[in-house]
């Protein structure tokens, strides 16, 4: 009886995923969970959005290129957010990796919901 | 599973990112318009002056209606920072010169919006844009007519002076 309880409070949809982690979306709770670098955070709209630019906005190639004896870490902070990542450049790229699927996704599932309950056909 | 994105924000993000870039081109654009008003004021072409002082607040104007319509569909509108604007200029005629060109480049920057939006069917987006269409119409007109004054005056003797003059009576009457 419990178990079912649990079950229904957190009703996660896989969006998208890969071998370094997932993307889930709860519709009850309107919201997206991040399964990556080792923990489960939980992004609203808006959040989702700012990770998006900010993962975006790093120049992989530049720091692939610089042979400065600094550490190849990525501090990724999120204004208003409650989590920051701390990632290694091959993180980065899988996180972008992961973002660029959901998102991809995301716009797969409006494209469906678009034919299948919006439009008079 | 729910359309999330799409119940948030009415247009999408590559509209949002176009929008707020034209934001920052109208901001600039007024301020660009500010420094002329300044230039013209400071060289003794008052009625000049005045003209860009109005075209100045016609282009925050614009700037902020934009701005309100990005935040009314649910998007981020950006405040942008305006850096490196003009303070001198060669001569009178330059100033219309860079003015005209100026509203060509605000014309052309919407029509490439509306161009986005017509890939994307975003007719709500577009619709909107009509409004910005008929003022262009207006404004490179007025600044068309304005350079061409400097043609049928004539620079030499008082033209300067008639020109002046002349640059606040523009108005286009829609045909």
């Amino acid at each position: 009886m419990q178990e079912t309880a649990i079950l229904t409070n957190i009703h996660f949809e896989e969006v998208f995923s890969t071998s370094k982690g997932a993307i889930y979306q709860s519709d009850s709770e309107n919201c997206w969970y991040i399964d990556f670098a080792g923990k489960l955070a939980r992004f609203d709209y808006r959040n989702l959005l700012k990770l998006k630019k900010a993962v975006y906005q790093i120049d992989i190639e530049n720091l692939l290129l610089d042979n400065t004896k600094t550490p190849d870490l990525e501090i990724i902070f999120i204004c208003a957010c409650d989590h920051c990542y701390v990632l290694s450049l091959l993180q980065i790229i899988g996180l972008k990796e992961l973002l660029q699927g959901t998102f991809v996704m995301l716009e797969l599932n409006h494209i469906i919901y678009d034919r299948l309950h919006r439009i008079v056909a | 599973m729910k359309d999330i994105i799409r119940t948030k924000c009415l247009i999408s993000s590559d509209v949002e990112a176009l929008i707020n870039q034209q934001i920052k081109k109208e901001a600039h654009s007024s301020a660009i318009y500010l420094s002329m008003a300044s230039w013209c004021n400071r060289n003794g072409y008052d009625f000049s002056s005045e003209y860009f002082f109005k075209q100045a607040e016609e282009e925050r104007a614009h700037q902020l209606k934009f701005y309100k319509y990005v935040l009314d569909m649910g998007g981020t509108a950006i405040s942008p920072d305006i850096t490196n604007i003009k303070i001198e200029y060669n001569s009178f005629r330059e100033v219309f010169e860079e003015a005209l060109d100026q509203e060509i480049s605000v014309t052309q920057s919407i029509k490439n919006i509306a161009a986005r939006c017509h890939k994307e069917q975003d007719y709500v987006t577009l619709e909107f844009l009509n409004w910005f269409f008929r003022e262009q119409r207006e404004e490179e007109y007025k600044a068309r007519r304005a350079l061409e004054l400097f043609d049928v005056i004539g620079e030499e003797g008082t033209g300067r002076w008639q020109i002046d003059k002349h640059v606040g009576g523009i108005e286009y009457a829609e045909g």
